[in-house]
């Protein structure tokens, strides 16, 4: 369906943002591309439909060369960008009816499909809402409904939850499952790794411009497996004393630190973190099984430290290789 | 039918995206074009009717030129700036269709204003119009090469340099070009630029459209200004598919 194969590009002043990417989604699937900001996403979305050309590569769909025919790449993707689409003066079904004929829908299909849409992630209320007077979320679901009303065989989807409340969240996910079951291809641009991990049949995570691993999210957990995940959120202003040997990498994210404990140490390393809740150093812990995140933060710290011969990685610790990896 | 199914959704689009804005773009324009007809002639004491008819009858130009000039760009450029000219990129949509649909909307918003003004300053001045079915033509080529040029330079330039740009323009086209003066009394250097310029071409064109008895109609003028239009439309229409 959607094939990506050595795919680079770099922006005049010398950045490069994708290097030599590779890539492959499958009709019926949901591909997650994951990557910090900056990682090149965004301008490999942007070179699959037709805004930028790549320096060297191929991207095709179906078998035909999008990069030689980006109208071709117009017509057979649809996405959602990450920016926000602007609707000022519309109503999201003035909107979402629009987009869907001017993508080449008939009609009666865009009305009923659209209908379905609005319907299935509880946006109906704000239908006929000049889009100007949309909060975030909604104005974010509405962009997916423009995507989804006439889909393309490829469904780009930048960073689709954002702003959006936990429950719709849900509805869009299973709607966006429903688009992938019609046989499209879905590629899922995010860097919230947590909901990728529930959605996602495939992923490839992009470090820098590059593939560092690429699989399906339970194949780069496998190096992760036996270990468990703990997290610590500290008390505001506390300081974490020194971690005892059972806790063995660990991550600050402000004061949530998320550290690895090898399963066989799990009852020393609560017993440890019990005792800091006592003293009031902690507000709260959970040891939970590894999540795709803890994987997330081993590759991407993996490649840095390969970037960076001479500098020990920020989480250090046997982590098998996951299949299909594709770091060159 | 594909394209001209897709022209008229665009138009849609641009007409609603628009919406708010609209109505009273149209009234400054009409103003615009109103203070031109009757402001102008203040600039004199004694002023004859064959220089009023001049007068107003290069203000439908100098309305055009000035809204392809200033109004487009400053549209295109927030449209670029809001993300919504990327995202129209990515529908599968010939290039020269989303021009076109820009441009019906543009035009829908100085149209009436111009009208409007001539319709007045006639009645105000009792001037002789004599119109020619040629108007039609010699406005949606003076529209089309304007808004062109300004669509270029929105899309081609970061904003401020845009705004620069077109601010220069703009003060060459009111003040240095023959629109409301003839180009006779321009220094022979500058009115040999304006020669070969498209700005003179569109004030003749509009004057020999709108009062043909007074100012004959010269076809090398609509030759200039087909030109112009082309390599205008060409340069908008290669900038908006130009891929980074």
């Amino acid at each position: 369906m959607l094939a990506i194969d050595g795919v680079s590009k770099t922006y005049r002043g010398g950045i490069r943002a994708n290097d030599g990417v590779t890539l492959t989604a499958e009709a019926g699937q949901v591909y997650g591309l994951l990557g910090h900001n900056g990682a090149g996403k965004t301008t490999l979305v942007n070179q699959i439909v037709g805004l930028l050309k790549p320096d060297r590569g191929t991207i095709t769909i179906d078998g035909l060369d999008v990069v030689a025919r980006p109208d071709q790449a117009r017509r057979l993707c649809s996405i959602e960008p990450q920016s926000h689409v602007p609707i000022d003066g519309m109503t999201p079904a003035q909107a979402i009816s629009l987009v869907g004929r001017l993508r080449g829908g008939r009609a009666s299909d865009v009305r009923r499909r659209s209908a379905e849409l609005i319907d299935d992630l509880d946006i109906g209320q704000w239908a006929d809402t000049d889009g100007a007077r949309l909060s975030g979320g909604v104005k974010r679901l509405v962009a997916f409904c423009m995507a989804a009303v006439t889909p393309g065989r490829v469904v780009i989807l930048d960073e689709p939850t954002n702003d959006v409340d936990p429950v719709r969240r849900r509805m869009l996910w299973s709607r966006v499952r429903m688009l992938a079951d019609e046989g499209v291809a879905v590629l899922l641009v995010t860097h919230n790794v947590i909901e990728a991990e529930r959605s996602v049949d495939r992923l490839a995570i992009l470090d820098h411009g590059r593939v560092i691993v690429e699989g399906s999210p339970a194949s780069l957990k496998e190096g992760l497996s036996s270990d468990l995940r703990l997290e610590l959120v500290l008390e505001p202003g506390a300081e974490l004393p020194p971690m005892p040997a059972c806790v063995q990498r660990s991550v600050s994210q402000g004061e949530r630190i998320l550290a690895t404990v090898p399963g066989p140490l799990a009852a020393e390393a609560v017993a440890w973190a019990q005792g800091l809740h006592d003293q009031d150093l902690l507000e709260e812990f959970s040891l939970s099984p590894a999540t795709l995140e803890d994987a997330y933060i081993e590759f991407v710290d993996r490649a840095d430290a390969e970037r960076r011969p001479g500098q020990l990685p920020a989480i250090a610790g046997p982590v098998e290789e996951a299949t299909g990896a594709a770091d060159p | 039918m594909q394209p001209i199914r897709s022209y008229g959704l665009l138009v849609q689009w641009q007409a609603r995206r628009l919406k708010n804005f609209l109505p009273l773009a149209i009234v400054v324009q009409a103003l615009f074009a109103l203070g031109i007809v009757i402001g102008y002639p203040l600039l004199f004491e004694d002023i004859d009717a064959a220089t009023i008819l001049f007068i107003a009858t290069g203000a439908p130009a100098i309305t055009l030129i000035t809204m392809g000039l200033i109004a487009v760009p400053q549209i295109v450029a927030q449209a670029k700036t809001e993300g919504s000219l990327d995202y129209m990129r990515t529908l599968p949509l010939p290039r020269v269709t989303y021009l076109l649909a820009d441009m019906t909307v543009w035009l829908a918003i100085v149209l009436p204003g111009v009208v409007f003004a001539v319709a007045v300053g006639a009645f105000r001045f009792g001037l002789e119009l004599q119109v020619s079915l040629l108007v039609v033509p010699a406005v949606l080529l003076v529209v089309l090469t304007a808004t062109s040029v300004g669509y270029a330079i929105a899309a081609l330039l970061p904003q401020q340099l845009a705004v620069l740009v077109t601010q220069v323009l703009v003060v060459f086209v009111l003040m240095f070009s023959p629109l409301m003066f003839p180009a006779e009394r321009l220094p022979g250097w500058l009115a040999a630029i304006h020669s070969v310029l498209p700005v003179q071409a569109m004030g003749e064109v509009v004057r020999g459209t709108l009062a043909g008895n007074q100012f004959p109609l010269e076809l090398g003028s609509f030759g200039v200004l087909v030109m112009w239009c082309l390599v205008a439309f060409t340069l908008s229409s290669v900038v908006l598919t130009r891929r980074g």
